[in-house]
């Protein structure tokens, strides 16, 4: 096929291989690109592909990872699929399947299906043992002649990582594709269950010998794993995690803010008293700059997820978690996207890609905008200084507020893990599922360039994807609070008019149409809240400084059942454009993300209203 | 009633002498896949505590099942074969 605007025709080389096999990396250093690389099963959801460098017109397909051509899973329908429909394109010059040279008996099964296939569709295959290098780091052998003779095809040693023997394959694809010859009869005919004894054997007799990588695996397992160890050197792991989210990104957060600060002063005053300048200031500024903040934050959780993944840890922290997260219709594997969440639910709903089990996936989905993110954190400080007392018990041990804010805080992820456990057990025959089979891949030292690179591309993403839907909904609330009188009272604005509209549908919870606009603005970001309540209420830099706004609404009159009802409601409902955006693009599910929307808005409606009528009955 | 991998503690070491017939015919596939053949020696290199999903060893390879598996492997102890 020759591609439109370009000279030269292309031809396709297939990139197949096992989970974890390495993948990813290798081609990302034969092509230039900058894939996902993760030592954790299940990476590579989608097929990419790149034109390898040094051999112009022809590209690399990198496939999905699958244990063998029987798939049991979506997401192994959809790289068999491919796989199937590579087989009869004539634009398939070559395949090339690549073995984990350590573990071959994992990987040997698969490479003979897919010979079996290529064979019987005259396509060539190349067998590549990876990982050849942490081999010749410990002295083991892999017996590359005695294997290829045995697979009649030529095996390649290589290391994705060291690049070892990638000189070696450019030159083999450099060279026309070996010419069609006479199928072997013998193994197009073999039965899948065959070759599975057939791989086993061959294992047995090529593969290296000696266990010292498991050795040296279970050495450090029985560390991580341990019922003691294990459990302290987890939750060590995980407040690490936190505190790189909140404490690391802080510097970055900071400078952005005070970089897009910086610009607003400077350019604001050259536009003049028009409605160019508040909407640059309010709608651009103000609005954008709310969202472009979170983008350190994104990074170094990526960035930092990146070095559990790729070290092997983040198997055995799935494992820890498997149990009691399973009781809830999850696995172990949600458990990294639940944690993500609880700073921001973008990259969480991001880091779910690795959960192969499309059912426990779309559940994981269902519980992460739940999970108390750091947008609820100004509405919760707002809310609870507003209403609770700063009063302590206990000698000063027990603060009232802080107990309120752990409590509203465990709610939301009581609300997530909840709802799966209902709709998982409500929903039970609706989709096919994978039992808990995980494949421990061996510890290693994280490679910091590709995660650099993928912590890059995931904020970027971020702000390319969310940033357009985020830009449009802050243009429309600007819109509506500006107009018609040229934001002189956001009381008269359209907005405003809004707000008395739907005065109604929140008065069941004791609020006014000034709660009833700020909640209608959150449903854009939730922080938003506090910045609109600032805005009815005349105070500048609410966001910043809370203090003159919890005075106005404790001056207020609201009723303390309003304030928990508020806590409730921001605590269940899914008031984030980015979320709902990232949501529908990654569940590949509109419908999905629709029902969430709404089902957890009449759920947060219908739990706030009760709370406001309870706390009403009971304190009188 | 034989064994089963799920009864395996850390440290045991064990030959595969089947599935029984609860297990899914895919998932059964998918563990020949990764090694768990009959006649396969496997060794249990973790039991964690509160009944999370325990490590096994199959040739080179390290897996983790839980009991939702590994309970429908059935499995001789005993003296075995190196």
């Amino acid at each position: 096929m020759c591609w439109s605007g370009r000279a030269v025709c292309v031809s396709k080389i297939i990139l197949i291989g096992s989970p974890n096999s390495g993948k990813s990396l290798l081609f990302n250093r034969l092509t230039g690109l900058s894939h996902k690389v993760a030592n954790f099963p299940g990476i590579t959801v989608d097929v990419g592909s790149g034109e390898l460098q040094g051999l112009p017109g022809k590209r690399l397909v990198d496939f999905p990872g699958t244990y063998s051509l029987q798939a049991i899973s979506a997401e192994e329908e959809v790289a068999v699929g491919y796989f199937e429909d590579a087989l009869t394109d004539p634009e398939v010059e070559q395949v090339l399947c690549l073995i984990d040279a350590t573990r071959l008996e994992k990987s040997l099964y698969f490479t003979l299906q897919i010979i079996r296939d290529c064979e019987r569709h005259g396509k060539p295959v190349i067998v590549l043992a990876n990982m050849i290098d942490i081999l010749d780091k410990h002295g083991l052998e892999l017996d590359v002649e005695g294997l290829a003779k045995a697979l009649h095809t030529t095996v390649l040693p290589i290391s994705g990582r060291t690049g070892k023997g990638v000189d070696t394959l450019i030159s083999l694809l450099a060279q026309p594709a070996a010419a069609e010859r006479e199928p072997r009869k013998h193994l197009i005919d073999t039965a899948d269950a065959i070759l599975r004894g057939e791989a086993h054997a061959l294992a047995h007799r090529y593969g290296p010998k000696g266990d010292i990588l498991v050795r040296t695996q279970t050495r450090l397992d029985s560390f991580f794993l341990h019922s003691l160890t294990g459990g302290v050197s987890f939750f060590a792991i995980m407040y690490l995690l936190f505190q790189s989210i909140f404490t690391w990104s802080a510097p970055a957060m900071d400078a952005v803010e005070t970089a897009l600060a910086w610009t607003a002063d400077r350019v604001v005053p050259m536009l003049g008293n028009t409605v160019v300048a508040d909407f640059t200031a309010d709608a651009l500024f103000s609005g954008i700059g709310a969202f472009l903040v979170f983008v350190p934050q994104i990074f170094v959780l990526t960035f930092i997820i990146g070095l559990l993944e790729d070290s092997g840890y983040m198997a055995r922290a799935a494992l820890i978690c498997h149990k009691p997260l399973r009781f809830f219709g999850l696995t172990g594997k949600s458990f990294i996207p639940l944690l993500s969440g609880t700073a921001c639910a973008i990259p969480a709903i991001y880091a779910a890609r690795a959960i192969d089990s499309p059912r426990k996936r779309l559940l994981t989905y269902m519980a992460i905008p739940l999970m108390p993110c750091s947008a609820r954190l100004p509405v919760y400080t707002l809310l609870i200084a507003a209403f609770i007392p700063a009063q302590t018990s206990m000698g000063g041990l027990l603060g009232w507020q802080g107990l309120a804010m752990f409590g509203i805080y465990f709610f939301g992820m009581f609300c997530g893990l909840l709802i799966t456990g209902i709709v998982s057990r409500a929903a039970e025959d609706h989709y096919t599922d994978l039992p808990f089979v995980l494949e421990l891949p061996p510890y290693r030292m994280p490679g910091l360039i590709p995660i650099l690179r993928n912590s890059v591309n995931r904020a970027k993403h971020f702000v390319t994807k969310a940033g357009k839907i985020i830009f449009t909904v802050t243009v429309v609330i600007w819109v509506l609070g500006y107009f018609p009188n040229y934001g002189a009272d956001l009381g008269e604005s359209w907005l405003g008019y809004l707000g008395h509209i739907v005065e109604p549908v929140f008065a069941p919870m004791g609020l006014d149409w000034r709660y009833g606009v700020a909640i209608f603005t959150s449903f854009a970001a939730r922080e938003v809240f506090v910045g609109t309540l600032g805005t009815i209420f005349g105070i500048e830099g609410a966001d910043e400084n809370m203090i003159p706004l919890v005075e106005h609404i404790q001056a207020s009159d609201l009723a303390l059942g309003s304030g928990l009802a508020l806590l409730v409601f921001f605590a269940i409902a899914l008031q984030c454009v980015s979320t709902v955006a990232i949501l529908a693009k990654e569940s590949a599910s509109r419908s999905l993300t629709m029902k969430m929307f709404v089902g957890y808005f009449l759920l947060a409606y219908v739990a706030a209203v009760l709370v406001y009528q309870v706390t009403g009955w009971v304190v009188g | 009633m034989n064994p089963t991998l799920w009864s395996l503690k850390a440290g045991d070491r064990c030959e595969i002498l089947g599935y029984d017939d609860a297990l899914a015919e895919k998932y059964r596939i998918r563990l020949m896949e990764f090694g768990f053949h009959v006649g396969e020696c496997v060794t249990c290199l973790q039991s964690p505590a509160f009944g999370a999903p325990k490590v096994y060893q199959v040739s080179n390879t390290i897996y983790s099942l839980d009991d939702e598996v590994a309970t429908h492997v059935l499995v001789r102890t005993g003296s075995l074969r190196e």
